[in-house]
């Protein structure tokens, strides 16, 4: 090997060159070896992967958005698949007029806010009370959470209708009806009837029984174990007690956990529709399972009838689904992080 | 209540101390606590006591019973013993063999579900461009996709119809077999040579074809893992590298081990919730079977039926599961 030679030298620095191998060669050393070619290939699988599953999961919104604005002529036409010929808001128009859509967007907007709102509190309050305090019978206790979120709730369909349609607890309400006594009577009827109200809904969020209310509680739970106990003891060192140290420290800890817990819960009953046929009869509110039908100036009874039909559905769908999905362009970051920080384990 | 056990040992304590003076003393820290706890969980005790357990109660009785509603407002109940049950397996024609099939199909989608998700959260917790918006896509099932939109998505021609690019379709918006994702003949034929068993081809076939389903059902399992994946300390990979350890190894010694809880969980949560949502086929019967006749008690009788039957096979998840599943010591 030559010697470097000098190319500059000044006073107090000096630049040497080497002899080098070429660049390309220093490249190809680089990266035509197994451990790189390996590395690229998995990242392009792994990148294909995510963007078909993608595909898969967006498709049916993509479909749904472009034949709300087909006409009827495009549903007999064979050579219109994805992008309308003819693009119209006539869909759009008809449902939002004959099925009373803002309507009914108020209606279930006031339902999945108030039970998106006392479910989250709830399930906070609760899950803090299994995950923090040590007591007998606690994870006894727990235990029953889990059992209301195996048993399906169309498995109680008919009792939870009863229940609600004939409402009284302890027979309170049986007393004063003068079920029991015929002198007492101070209110009308024996039993309270809650169907076509709210009330059904929001007793089972406030007794943390509504829509996979276990699963709030269980995702809450584990996210307050995963806080420090000093945190806590050291707040009772100074004095605060523990609902104070509840509401000053914790709560402003599980913040992002607490938006996690309602937008499930708001979204989940927005999109619901087992409660909301069971405690609601055709005579009450419209609420938004209500406006799925064809709209009664829309003309269907033509060749395309099918496909138009199903076309009127998804338009529905888009109606339905457009203030979630706004909801979710804000709130997706605090459902991942909210999930990576509860650190779920087994 | 049963939280004051502490505290009359230490009255004692203190009576003999002190005899005949009584003083009120404060409760320890402990038993403060575990009032608060008591308090903190009042609402849902509350719930489960007043409000659960009737109706719990209720639906036994009432798959015992028959029910006649009276016009007054009130309603009458005849007690029919064993009837609804009996009648759900032996008069019933489609009830049993629902119920079967229902459940094959449930122990089929288990492992697909948690393989799926556990593997696209593996995917998912790597560095790749673009991670944030895949993660977003990834839960927009979990959130958008639920009751009413799989509802309507159930009954859906239009995917069909606007993902099949060729072939003219008459605008009945019938599927045809062609677009179907991968057609089995095809599937099979690739397969024959291979000595599998035709059972194992049609149930891959039934998976990618499914793709969009599974995908549905995986998103709460997905971020149960991804949870699991990140509480894995970095240290652990970093030293495991350093041992030379290959990423396949690595997988199998130490992510497989570490997220074997989360595996339990989620198998049981996919049972949980594949039998408990709506649109699966025992479900969809029962739900039929109590509108046909508006409030039939029969389908009382068959969901609790159901309901031991899945709670049988959760048992039997937690118990082959629990076996394998490790446990990291904590100091």
């Amino acid at each position: 090997m030559t010697s470097p030679t000098i190319k500059k030298e000044t006073k107090n620095k000096i630049r040497v060159e080497f002899e080098r191998t070429p660049l390309l060669e220093r490249l190809k050393a680089k990266f035509i070896n197994l451990y790189t070619v390996k590395r690229v290939v998995w990242y392009l699988f792994r990148f294909l992967l995510l963007l078909g599953i993608s595909y898969v999961i967006l498709f049916p919104f993509f479909t749904k958005i472009s034949s709300s604005f087909m006409s009827p002529e495009d549903f007999v036409d064979v050579t219109v698949r994805l992008i309308p010929r003819h693009p119209t808001l006539d869909t759009y128009k008809a449902v939002i007029v004959d099925n009373k859509y803002f309507e009914a967007l108020l209606n279930t907007f006031i339902l999945s806010l108030t039970c998106g709102l006392i479910q989250t509190f709830i399930c906070c309050f609760v899950g803090y009370g299994f995950a923090k305090f040590k007591f007998k019978f606690n994870d006894l206790l727990f235990l029953l959470v889990i059992f209301t979120m195996v048993v399906p709730h169309a498995t109680l369909q008919l009792s939870l209708f009863m229940e609600f349609r004939y409402f009284d607890v302890l027979g309170i309400v049986n007393f004063l009806g003068g079920g029991v006594i015929d002198s007492v009577k101070i209110l009308e009827s024996t039993s309270i009837n809650m169907i076509n109200t709210n009330a059904p809904l929001y007793i089972l969020s406030f007794t943390g029984l509504g829509f996979k209310n276990g699963l709030f509680i269980f995702l809450m739970r584990q996210f307050f174990k995963g806080i420090p106990d000093e945190l806590e003891e050291s707040a009772y060192l100074d004095g605060s007690g523990v609902f104070r140290t509840f509401f000053s420290i914790i709560i402003p800890l599980s913040v992002t956990m607490m938006i996690t817990v309602f937008m499930f819960s708001f979204c989940w009953q927005w999109t619901d529709n087992f409660y909301t046929e069971l405690f609601y009869t055709t005579s009450g509110d419209i609420l938004l399972p209500d406006i799925i039908k064809v709209p009664k100036s829309l003309d269907t009874n033509y060749a395309g009838q099918a496909l138009y039909t199903s076309a009127i559905r998804n338009t529905c769908g888009i109606l339905i689904l457009f203030p979630l999905i706004i909801l979710y362009l804000f709130g997706q970051r605090y459902i991942v992080q909210g999930i990576e920080r509860s650190g779920i384990t087994g | 209540m049963n939280v004051d056990a502490k505290a009359p040992k230490k009255q004692k304590i203190q009576i003999d101390n002190a005899p005949g003076k009584k003083r009120k003393r404060s409760a320890s820290l402990d038993v403060r606590k575990a009032r608060a706890g008591w308090i903190f969980i009042l609402p849902f005790l509350i719930g489960f006591v007043l409000i659960y357990l009737p109706i719990i109660f209720d639906s036994i009785k009432y798959s015992f019973h028959e029910i006649k509603i009276l016009v007054g407002g009130g309603y009458e109940l005849e007690w029919v013993g064993w009837k609804n049950y009996s009648d759900a397996i032996l008069v019933d024609t489609s009830f049993v063999t629902t119920l079967v099939s229902g459940l094959k199909q449930l122990i089929l989608d288990i492992p697909s579900i948690v393989l799926f998700s556990l593997f696209v959260a593996i995917i998912l917790n790597q560095k790749i461009a673009g991670r944030a918006a895949f993660r977003a896509i990834f839960f927009i099932p979990v959130i958008l996709t639920t009751g009413l939109i799989s509802d309507i998505d159930a009954g859906n021609t239009m995917n069909e119809y606007m993902g099949n690019a060729e072939g003219i379709d008459d605008g009945s918006g019938q599927e045809s077999a062609a677009t179907e994702i991968v057609s089995v003949m095809d599937v099979e034929r690739l397969f024959s040579n291979m000595m599998i068993g035709t059972e194992i081809v049609e149930y891959v076939v039934s998976l990618v074809n499914n793709i969009f389903n599974i995908i549905n059902r995986c998103g709460v399992q997905m971020l149960i893992f991804l949870s699991g994946l990140q509480s894995i300390s970095p240290a652990i990979y970093e030293s495991c590298s350093i041992d030379g350890a290959s990423g396949w190894e690595t997988f199998w010694k130490i992510t497989l081990p570490m997220v074997s809880p989360m595996i339990l969980v989620n198998s049981i949560y996919t049972v949980i919730d594949a039998f408990t949502s709506a649109d699966n086929q025992v479900m969809a019967y029962i739900s039929t079977v109590y509108e046909e006749a508006n409030g039939n008690v029969l389908s009382s009788a068959m969901s609790w039926m159901y309901f031991l039957v899945v709670i049988l096979i959760i048992a039997a998840v937690a118990g082959i599961l629990g076996s394998f599943v490790f446990y990291q010591r904590r100091d």
